[in-house]
């Protein structure tokens, strides 16, 4: 199976094979040479406590988060959020992408919290870095900005709402 | 001795607390909102009792139903914990009339101390160094020169209701005075609506130290050293140790001989801590305020001094002296403290949630006060600080490599945590000699991507490309007619129609 994955802004092609005894694994970073390791199964090994995993002299603990096309890859006290696509879910995000909303006409809430207060109103023109709203989670305000000009066309929630991690907060015509 | 204490709080702190308890025989009431019903302090205190909805305001916070709940449990004492109710002189003057013990200083202290000005004043009288600076309104630029010259260059002009940097000019000599001081003023007029200008010396390459001091309620009071709690974001401190490495041994008795003075001045008792900005270069320090609880980063002081903090504050507040003397008291090797936080280390946003796996560090000579535990969700609503990771070592460079060390064995997962950033940290140049100041984060840490730097970033894209795969299979084989055999049905149509 062949996945497309991004980096701290690298793109990468990897392929996994699996063979009875060893994980057979391309990986190339784009542009640059492809390098081949052959991981026996023996050392990516699922447990209770996450996948035990040892790579080039080294052993790690390693726990993977997701599905769909993000992951978070957890070892040593340190993480990658990693977007990783193969072709069905490129497919998958081609599709979604041309019905549903994209992302940039629209803010999301990122977390679970409450509003605090908005600072737009429908009808406004904002420019970027423009503060929308402040939401509140764990003691903190935070201050959502616009990150592109455009005007708000809807506000779904007000000031004193709980809200959901990814729920719809502000709508947006360019 | 108590039989039984009311801890009126949750976390880490509140875990700390029973388990000074448990280890002097006494029981234990944890109590809980409706968002801690799963909160480990719940787990592992003898009893617990319920007080009030999530937000802080109606539980935590909530005075009747905490007292309530102490005549409930039958609880003869309340230790506060830091944070809700530690420094409410209401509520200690409260358990006071209810005849519950207080584990703390007395309503009149917590009072003393709470209202900046009177602390300053009261600590003026009492000896203690405060910033030098105006002893109140600076009407013109000719009186701002007059100041200047006797609080010595540089100087800061603040607005007195300034805020958020606006209002105020640094100024480092005579010259610059008389522009400073019109710019200081138009400047408070244009955002507050008020023009009145104070003057302070500027503390330059300024550090937080702060030193532990403990009273009886016999008069006995004693000093336990420093720590230093420079390193911080928006006044939140993210890394302490104990000794600092910028006080001399002089000053550090000087301090702490201050520190006691100033606590017998007031009639302090319990645990509580003198807060100093620190000049590094010329190695002055003036009081900024004292807090009249037990302090986070309390545990480094126990780590180096061998005190029991938590055990000393429920002996005193039983009616018992200090179990030590000063002259028991030497500062043993180095402590560090990292406060792991469930948030981005990057944006510094909080990130709750539930936790996957949490495996907490282990080995010689390191502490760790957690309320983590696998599948535990992170409610939204309090402090984002989970855990606290505490190292020891003979010298200073011991303990930060056995931090480091920890921080690589701490397994938390699910959530984001500030563990990179304190990687990060314990790599600057700045924290290795000892010279970083509060201005630190701001200034020199840098480029906050460059944390992580220190793994092969291969790690991580196999791991999650043979789990990705795996993801597949297993949906693939389980659930036939599930999502992805639906949209290669979809690409085979769009091929054909292509």
């Amino acid at each position: 199976m062949d996945f497309q994955a991004k980096l701290k802004g690298k793109d990468y092609l990897i392929r996994v094979d699996e063979q009875p005894k060893y994980w057979g694994i391309t990986l190339q970073e784009k542009g640059q040479k492809e390098e081949f390791h052959k991981i026996p199964k023996e050392h990516f090994k699922r447990m209770d406590q996450g996948v035990s995993f040892l790579f080039d002299e080294s052993s790690y603990m390693v726990d993977v988060v997701g599905e769909g096309t993000q992951y978070t890859v957890y070892t040593r006290g340190s993480y990658r959020e990693i977007p990783l696509y193969n072709d069905e879910s490129l497919l998958h995000e081609s599709l979604k992408g041309g019905g549903a909303m994209g992302a940039s006409d629209s803010l999301k809430s990122g977390m679970p919290g409450k509003i605090v207060d908005i600072m737009v109103v429908v009808g406004d023109n904002v420019e970027p870095g423009q503060p929308l709203l402040i939401m509140e989670a764990m003691k903190m305000e935070n201050e959502m900005k616009a990150t592109h000009p455009c005007v708000v066309k809807e506000i779904l929630v007000n000031k004193g709402d709980s809200v959901e991690s990814g729920a719809l907060l502000i709508k947006f015509e360019s | 001795m108590f039989k039984k204490i009311l801890i009126a709080n949750r976390g880490e702190i509140a875990l700390r607390v029973i388990r000074a308890c448990r280890e002097l025989g006494i029981k234990s009431v944890a109590v809980f909102s409706e968002a801690d019903r799963n909160s480990l302090h719940v787990i592992l205190a003898d009893e617990a009792y319920f007080v009030g909805p999530a937000p802080s305001k109606e539980s935590y916070l909530n005075v009747d139903n905490i007292v309530k709940a102490c005549k409930d449990s039958g609880a003869e004492a309340v230790h506060p914990g830091y944070g809700f109710l530690s420094e409410n002189t209401d509520f200690a003057a409260r358990l006071k009339k209810e005849g519950i013990a207080f584990i703390g200083p007395s309503p009149e202290c917590i009072d003393m101390m709470g209202d900046k000005i009177t602390a300053k004043k009261t600590m003026q009288k009492a000896g203690v160094p405060t910033v030098p600076g105006s002893a109140g309104l600076v009407p013109t630029a000719e009186d701002a020169i007059k100041v200047a010259k006797e609080v010595g260059y540089p100087i800061l002009i603040k607005a007195t209701s300034g805020g958020g940097g606006k209002g105020m000019r640094l100024v480092h000599k005579e010259s610059e005075v008389k522009a400073a001081f019109k710019a200081a003023q138009n400047e408070a007029r244009n955002f507050f609506g008020d023009d009145q200008v104070y003057i302070e010396r500027y503390v330059q390459n300024p550090k937080h130290i702060e030193i532990q001091v403990f009273g009886d309620k016999q008069g006995n009071v004693i000093h336990l050293y420093e720590r230093e709690c420079s390193i911080q974001r928006r006044h939140q401190k993210i890394i302490e140790e104990s000794p600092s490495p910028s006080v001399p041994k002089d000053v550090r008795e000087k301090m702490g001989d201050i520190s006691v003075k100033a606590a017998k001045a007031i009639g302090y008792y319990s645990a509580g801590t003198f807060e100093f900005i620190f000049d590094s270069i010329t190695k002055e320090f003036f009081f900024m305020e004292m807090n009249t609880r037990l302090q986070v980063e309390h545990p480094i002081t126990e780590m180096v001094t061998g005190v029991d903090l938590v055990k000393e504050q429920i002996n005193v507040a039983f009616g018992k002296p200090l179990s030590v003397k000063q002259t028991d008291i030497v500062q043993r090797g180095h402590a560090i403290e990292a406060r792991i936080c469930a948030e981005d280390p990057v944006t510094f946003t909080p990130n709750p949630g539930l936790i996957r796996r949490c495996r907490h560090p282990q080995g010689p000579f390191i502490r760790v006060d957690s309320y983590a535990y696998p599948d535990y969700e992170i409610p939204i609503h309090y402090d984002p600080m989970i855990a606290k990771l505490i190292a020891w070592g003979h010298t200073r460079e011991e303990a930060i490599q056995r931090l480091n060390r920890a921080l690589d064995e701490f397994t938390l997962t699910g959530i984001k945590t500030n563990i990179p950033l304190h990687k990060s940290i314990l790599d600057h140049k700045k924290f290795l000699d000892g010279s970083y100041t509060t201005q630190f984060i701001e200034k020199d840490f840098g480029d906050l991507k460059d944390m992580f730097r220190f793994l092969d970033d291969r790690v991580f894209l196999i791991s999650a490309a043979i789990e990705a795969y795996n993801g597949y299979k297993e949906r693939g084989s389980w659930k036939h007619n599930e999502l992805p055999s639906k949209w290669k049905n979809v690409g085979r149509d769009k091929a054909l129609r292509g």
